[in-house]
């Protein structure tokens, strides 16, 4: 039968319909300042891929996720001490 | 698959919350560390992560509105209260600054000379560069409004145009008061009527650069055609934070400048 892919290959039917619809809604007259690439960052932000919406692109969102959490904890661990240490009594 | 069977926005889990607490925590310690010990390395490790959480979940609720369709009217009234209910509790930010400014004013102790502006001080001419910045701000809020006006007439190139304006009149007015403050002939320190005037249109000029930055993140938005003619709160969001900026200027001026000299 062949493997299944694990993200089907057809596009999901989108959750919110309508959104497609909103987009289009300006008149894509002329290409002033580029395309309209709503509609296919609607469809990649809604496939049913179980990630939370700040995860869901992907490789970058990892990235800057983990460097926020690094600065986040790791100054949190060094404020603790900081402030350990600043609270140390001065010997005259 | 389970639909919700309500239209309110059960957001995803999330880190930002607690990232910018953490972040709030390393800037305040690092405000300590630099004004007591002299070393910034944690102010800007509090102001970076600060950054950085902030752009990340603003970024997130651009893609649970635009990309996911998460904003439901029910949404956006919730939206609406918040932003209402925030820059109200901006407004009253002000309101102690400005009480500061009259305590002192309205009866100047025997120190000052008994008079204000206080003796020595010699304030700025409020007709000069301080009436060009009230102009510059109120040409803004029309600009800002023929934007808004442009993106309901569903005019891509016209609301484009204004929203540019407005964000160069906006940098035009925090060029034109860097100026004032250098060449200013008075500084902070120089008494109550520096402290007040410079703490007030300070915070004031902050705020001017939050909105600018809000404005611009809006045009970027309308270039990218997030906006419909009929949904584009994150502008209205904008626009409402721009014109509570010039209102407070328009009292500053009033009152600071005008009155104040």
């Amino acid at each position: 039968q062949g493997l299944k892919p694990i993200v089907s290959t057809e596009s999901p039917a989108l959750i919110f319909g309508t959104t497609a619809k909103l987009a289009s809604d300006l008149p894509a007259t002329d290409s002033f300042l580029g395309k309209n690439k709503v509609p296919d960052l609607q469809k990649l932000f809604q496939r049913a891929d179980g990630l939370p919406v700040h995860l869901k692109r992907g490789v970058p969102d990892k990235l800057l996720y983990r460097t926020t959490m690094a600065l986040t904890i790791g100054g949190t661990i060094y404020c603790l001490v900081a402030l350990y240490m600043a609270s140390q009594p001065r010997n005259q | 698959m389970a639909h919700q069977a309500h239209s309110y926005h059960m957001v995803d889990p999330s880190p930002w919350p607690i990232f910018g607490a953490a972040a709030a925590l390393l800037t305040t310690s690092g405000l300590i560390m630099w004004f007591h010990y002299n070393s910034s390395q944690l102010l800007i490790l509090g102001l970076l992560s600060m950054i950085l959480v902030m752009l990340q979940w603003w970024r997130d609720i651009v893609r649970e509105s635009t990309f996911q369709g998460h904003h439901t009217p029910t949404v956006q009234k919730g939206l609406r209260y918040g932003m209402i209910l925030f820059i109200t509790s901006e407004a009253f930010f002000f309101l102690g600054f400005f009480w500061a400014f009259f305590h002192s004013s309205l009866v100047p102790t025997p120190e000052l000379g008994s008079q204000w502006p206080p003796m020595g001080i010699k304030p700025l001419n409020p007709l000069e560069v301080p009436l060009l910045n009230t102009a510059i701000l109120l040409a803004s809020g029309v600009t800002v409004t023929w934007a808004h006006h442009s993106i309901t007439e569903g005019n891509r190139k016209q609301a484009t145009h204004a929203l540019t304006l407005t964000i160069l009149l906006g940098f035009y007015f925090t060029a034109l008061q860097a100026m004032e403050y250098y060449e200013a002939p008075f500084s902070i320190a120089d008494g109550v009527y520096g402290a007040t005037f410079f703490v007030a249109t300070g915070f004031h000029g902050l705020h001017v650069i939050i909105g600018s930055s809000f404005l611009s993140v809006c045009l970027l938005r309308l270039i990218k055609f997030h906006f419909t003619p009929s949904h584009h709160f994150g502008f209205e969001a904008a626009a409402w934070y721009w014109h509570f900026v010039d209102v407070i200027w328009l009292f500053l001026y009033m009152t600071i400048y005008w009155w104040g000299s």
